[in-house]
């Protein structure tokens, strides 16, 4: 069954009259229940793009072509109103985001704690699982360090951690591995098979990284906005 | 916890903000504590009056005729007491204490009250309320004794037994009155006849060769039968009786409640530009602040946080700077009646009432300023599109 079906994805920037950047250009992607699939492409290709728009944070365009739309696990999501997209960004969807952003006047556990804390758990739980994922991805002895006194990969990985941290049923990572060396890299890859057998989660991830897409069951290539599968 | 976390992130400006708000409050109370004070004492003066007319020469003015130009001879005493309606007239005599300096600007004057106690028969609604010693009777008439009221009393430090200057004359201090509110407090009393020799001694020369001082006084205060309407009273006794003034607790309202009115307008525009400038700069720390941490908005919402949680979190900060604030101009406020207070009493006069009404509508004021001028900026910022904040730097 389709876990997530978007047709005819659009999304252009308008910077000046003459300055126009298509990002997208009629993206089609279908992902099945549980599958990992792995989006690669050159930079500068919508590979970000594509992914906030599939994560509900931003809107795909409306207008000129055919309407584009969003199915989310059975429910067509394309028109819904701020709040429900909220709340399925809290309970539904983990983002990993391409560069990290953690809140910096948080501690790490305070910052994977915020998912939890607005799909509606109490603070003291959320902070306890928020400490498990933190463990998860080898941070257990970070938890109340800030994003500054932390090193890339460290970040990245706080960052993993708080995507993982309600267990939601799609987790989108943008370039996850870019941070991390070969070793992290390989620990990650295993946690993510992992949530992806264990958890039946649905997962799309961005990488430039061969040990990743190779990880995957499925790649899609993007070039100039557009999806090539193979 | 986070909450108190964002507001120490940038110590300054929300001490700045904080002691902006402060300063608006402590305004507000101090300017509410002094016209609580004034409108108790116009409050307690014109219940003294309601049951009472008081006449005086027509150059005087009924609540202060120590002002008299001309005092009034005592036969008037008994033409009004002919005016039908009429139950006791009595004479009494109001001079300044210090006729040289009658008042400073912070101090209500001090007087001297000459009538003979009891002469009312029992129809004065507000009696002498004895704190210490006794009061004046009619077997005192030609005695220097005098009673003291409650602040006078407490300037000099004076009780029964001890003695009391007044212009040269050491009188006996019989007694000290509780506080009244009015400006007994602030007065002495001494029998008829000891002020009637001090009026005569300020009376003009040529008035003073045609009377005896016993003839003097300088208002009568009229009580009127059971059921007698007191603005008709005094119509009927102006009418009666040439070259008088009859005043009652209307007129005494006329003339007070305005005074009072013009300090509730100070009141009000202190209050309107603590408002001012309380809010504005709670807006414009709010503003400042959610600009900072547009980052920070954006990757909550990215993550889950309702518009409605960012509101809160960004409202509950800006009502608690309110709330501090206003905790803090409260405590200076107290802080000032209590000094200003402090150094009336020796002085002779307490000039401000902090009441608790007063105490917990200045900071219930200023926690409802703060969160009503984050409100905007709260707004605006629960708002942005989570990638548009994500981008902002
Ligand atoms: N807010 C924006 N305003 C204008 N142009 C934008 C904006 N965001 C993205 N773009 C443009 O859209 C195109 C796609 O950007 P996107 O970030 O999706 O690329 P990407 O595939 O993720 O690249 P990379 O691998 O470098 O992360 C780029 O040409 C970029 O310049
Ligand atoms: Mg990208």
């Amino acid at each position: 069954m389709a876990f997530l079906k978007a047709r005819n994805l659009r999304k252009t920037y308008r910077l000046g009259r003459d300055n126009v950047v298509q990002a997208l250009r009629g993206v089609d992607v279908t992902v099945e229940v549980g599958e990992m699939v792995a989006i690669v492409g050159p930079s500068g290709s919508g590979k970000s793009t594509l992914m906030h728009i599939l994560g509900l944070l931003h809107s795909p365009d409306r207008g000129d072509g055919p309407p584009p739309s969003l199915v989310f696990d059975g429910k067509d999501v394309t028109e819904l109103r701020d709040r429900e997209r909220t709340r399925m960004r809290a309970e539904r969807i983990g983002f990993v985001f391409q560069s990290f952003n953690l809140v910096s006047t948080l501690t790490a556990v305070e910052n994977v704690a915020l998912p939890a804390e607005y799909a509606g758990r109490r603070r003291k739980t959320a902070l306890a699982t928020a400490a498990e994922a933190l463990d998860m991805v080898g941070m257990g002895d970070r938890l109340g360090h800030r994003p500054m006194e932390l090193s890339g990969g460290q970040q990245q990985r706080v960052a993993i951690a708080r995507a993982l941290v309600t267990e939601p049923a799609l987790l989108l990572a943008d370039e996850p591995t870019g941070n991390l060396d070969s070793e992290n890299t390989g620990e990650l890859l295993e946690l993510l098979r992992h949530c992806n057998a264990e958890r039946r989660q649905t997962m799309i991830l961005v990488t430039h990284d061969p040990r990743v897409s190779e990880a995957c069951s499925r790649v899609l290539t993007m070039q100039d906005g557009m999806i090539r599968e193979g | 916890m986070n909450l108190l976390r964002s507001l120490t992130r940038r110590k300054l400006r929300t001490a700045l903000t904080v002691m902006g708000i402060a300063v608006g409050i402590l305004a507000l109370v101090v300017m509410a504590a002094l016209a609580t004070k004034l409108s108790a004492l116009v409050e307690s003066g014109s219940t003294y009056f309601r049951d009472k007319v008081v006449v005086t020469g027509v150059s005087s003015n009924p609540f202060s005729p120590a002002l008299a130009l001309t005092p009034l001879t005592i036969d008037v005493v008994q033409q009004i007491e002919q005016v039908p309606g009429v139950a006791v007239a009595t004479p009494r005599i109001l001079l300044h204490m210090n006729p040289d300096d009658p008042s400073n600007a912070f101090q209500l004057p001090a007087y001297i009250v000459g009538y003979t106690e009891g002469a009312d028969r029992g129809y004065e609604n507000s009696p002498t309320r004895v704190a210490k010693g006794r009061a004046t009777g009619p077997g005192d008439e030609g005695q220097q004794v005098a009673f003291l009221g409650a602040d006078l009393a407490r300037e000099f430090d004076k009780g029964p037994g001890d003695t009391f200057e007044i212009r040269g004359i050491e009188f006996t201090v019989v007694g000290v009155g509780e506080p009244t509110l009015m400006s007994f407090d602030t007065s002495a009393i001494v029998p008829l006849t000891e002020a009637q020799a001090m009026l005569y001694q300020e009376t003009p020369i040529v008035v003073e060769r045609e009377l005896d001082p016993g003839q003097l006084t300088s208002m009568v205060v009229v009580y009127p039968e059971k059921g007698m309407d007191t603005g008709l009273l005094a119509q009927r006794i102006e009418e009666n009786i040439p070259k008088v003034r009859a005043g009652t607790s209307t007129d005494f309202d006329d003339q007070f409640g305005s005074t009072l009115a013009i300090f509730n307008m100070i009141i009000l525009s202190v209050a309107l530009i603590s408002v001012v400038v309380g809010g504005l700069s709670v807006i414009n720390t709010m503003t400042i602040s959610v600009a900072e941490r547009t980052r920070e908005i954006g990757i909550k919402r990215a993550v889950g946080a309702s518009r409605a949680r960012i509101m809160r979190e960004l409202l509950s900060e800006a009502a608690v700077m309110g709330l501090i604030g206003g905790l803090f101009g409260l405590a200076s406020g107290a802080v000032f009646i209590y000094g200003a207070n402090q150094v009336g009493e020796t002085s002779g006069t307490v000039l401000f009432q902090l009441t608790p009404e007063i105490a917990v509508l200045a900071v219930a004021f200023s926690t409802a300023l703060g969160t009503v001028a984050g409100a905007l900026p709260a707004w605006n910022a629960s708002g942005l599109d989570p990638i548009e904040a994500l981008r902002y730097e």
